[in-house]
């Protein structure tokens, strides 16, 4: 059954019809708008980006550039798995893993390259992650960048923790904990 | 030689007089045009709450955007000249000469000041005073027709068509309001001259009041600013661009050739803004200054130097014709685009019969007041 909703448009009285006085009224509000800005540039909500950045409105969780995390002994926290590249809709992650010559059981990235100019910004590496290890929280908006190259994030500029962070979670510490216990170090 | 100089004294010191004021009003007019591109986006973007353009610099130097217009225009140069295979080659070349040529003839008819006097010669501040001014203006406007159609037409493109089409249409029925809400001003000040107008206009009502146009025909000035901004094919009648829907008549043209079609649009606003000025806002005249100084109403007077006086003029025309630019960019940037019938019925429906009906009542006033 289609539901049919009447509207119950009110007809234009005289005033209305002539049109003149209503745009007389629209234009008094845009002409508002424009001195006020006019004389009080510094009312204008636009921020020049990327020459000035505000600190992101509200409590919402945006997500924003991709990081790596760091454990506690400063190595990533991820392992090389691919599964975030595998993931990525966009084809903008590469990964290149190697092994620790001191640990054979956990394997790193050598390389772990992000094109930001290509990534979509969907958070499926975030989710496709079992370590934990990728996170898009750094409230830093990509983009805005004179060049491509600019764009490009590679392993150390992807490495960081957020303040109070380093941490030991996670399925490889648990291992590297084990690791590291059997040769007395811990 | 000199003979030669003297002998023809005449006619060479009005071309030369002819030669300079063109340069200079048409310089001053085209440079005033460039920055009407950039001020279209810095108004639009004040009064939207934004910042608008402000990044186009020179050597680090961007003054909030005035470099604008130069980066549009080296960036249109650079474009590629694209022709359709299809398209009539030689009339869509001729399309945008046909848009940009009789707006620019127009300015030659615009009394921009009195006259200053130069070296002893009285010089007019107007390029060609024309006796029969208005109806050449009219007849010129209406050559701009050509461009619309010609460059939709020779597009061999169905939208590039519907917007010639469009365009076509609205133009002629407007140009018949246009025509029509200035024949109560040519009743009133028996004369067809724009320079005659202006000088009419140089009066006081009442003795306070300005005899400018707009006093006399305020009816006429609302009909004439709804018709002239139709006319100049802007929102809220852009139906001739439509761009949400048809793009419009300069839909297959690109580079300089589409440059041509927008400069000549916002030359026909800085016109359009001129003609309002001096049809309706006194051109050069400003209230209570004659040609000796002040005098006001109450008696006080303030003797001025020609010069000055002229100056104040010409600067009086210039402050009215940016007044009047503003206003048509806030009311773009203000009002919704008509539907095509909507705008036909507001022509003939309302317009016209109004028209007609302001020359009935400046023939009756005229004839009551025994000055017809």
């Amino acid at each position: 059954m289609i539901s049919v909703k009447k509207v119950n448009n009110k007809p234009l009285n005289l005033l209305e019809r002539i049109y003149l006085w209503e745009i007389a009224r629209g234009l008094l509000v845009t002409t508002g708008h424009f001195f006020t800005n006019l004389f009080n540039p510094a009312g204008i909500l636009t921020v020049p980006y990327p020459e000035k950045t505000i600190p992101l409105p509200g409590n919402a969780k945006f997500r924003t550039r991709h990081r790596l995390k760091l454990r506690s002994d400063g190595s990533p926290k991820c392992v090389a798995c691919f599964l975030c590249q595998t993931a990525c809709p966009a084809y903008c992650i590469h990964i290149e893993a190697a092994e620790y010559t001191e640990n054979s059981v956990e394997k790193y990235p050598a390389v772990f390259d992000i094109d930001l100019s290509r990534c979509v910004v969907c958070g499926m590496c975030v989710e496709a992650c079992p370590e934990d290890a990728i996170a898009m929280d750094t409230e830093e908006l990509p983009g805005g960048a004179l060049g491509r190259g600019e764009l490009l994030l590679n392993k150390e500029s992807l490495l960081r923790n957020l303040p109070g962070e380093p941490s030991l979670l996670g399925a490889s510490n648990r291992l590297a904990g084990e690791y590291l216990k059997s040769r007395g170090e811990r | 030689m000199m003979e030669f100089f003297e002998a023809n004294k005449d006619i060479l010191l009005f071309a030369g007089a002819a030669g300079a004021k063109l340069a200079v009003f048409l310089g001053a007019v085209m440079g005033f045009t460039a920055l009407m591109t950039l001020a279209e986006r810095k108004v639009s973007a004040l009064m939207q709450d934004r910042i608008g353009p402000n990044r186009a610099s020179v050597f680090g130097f961007a003054f909030n955007g005035l470099f604008q217009p130069v980066a549009d225009a080296i960036k249109m140069i650079l474009k590629e000249d694209f022709l359709p295979g299809r398209a009539e080659k030689l009339l869509f070349t001729l399309a945008p000469f046909f848009a940009l040529v009789p707006v620019l003839a127009l300015f030659a008819l615009i009394p921009f000041g009195d006259y200053v006097m130069v070296y002893g010669y009285q010089v007019e501040l107007q390029v060609a005073d024309l006796p029969l001014g208005l109806f050449f203006v009219l007849a010129l406007s209406g050559l701009a027709i050509y461009g619309v159609f010609l460059g939709g037409w020779a597009s061999k493109n169905n939208f590039a068509l519907l917007g010639a089409l469009r365009g076509a249409a609205q133009m002629v029925s407007y140009e018949v309001v246009l025509g029509l809400t200035l024949v109560g001003l040519m009743m009133i000040y028996g004369s067809a001259s724009l320079q005659d107008m202006v000088r009419a206009q140089g009066g006081l009502l009442f003795g306070f009041l300005p005899a400018w146009g707009v006093v006399y025909q305020p009816f006429a000035f609302i009909l004439f600013l709804v018709a002239s901004t139709a006319e100049n094919k802007r929102t809220p009648f852009d139906l001739v661009e439509g761009e949400s829907e048809i793009i419009g008549y300069f839909l297959e043209y690109s580079s300089m050739r589409f440059a041509a079609f927008m400069f000549a649009e916002f030359i026909e606003i800085v016109l359009i803004s001129m003609l309002i000025a001096t049809l309706f806002f006194g051109g050069w005249q400003v209230p209570y200054l004659y040609e000796t100084g002040f005098l006001f109403p109450g008696g006080a007077e303030l003797p001025l130097n020609h010069y000055l006086v002229s100056a104040m003029q010409v600067g009086s025309f210039a402050v009215k014709t940016i007044f009047f630019c503003w206003f048509s960019l806030v009311v773009r940037w203000t009002l919704p685009r008509f539907r095509f019938d909507q705008m036909m019925n507001l022509c003939w429906k309302a317009l016209l019969p109004l028209a007609l009906l302001n020359i009935l009542a400046t023939g009756a006033a005229l004839l009551y007041l025994g000055k017809l």
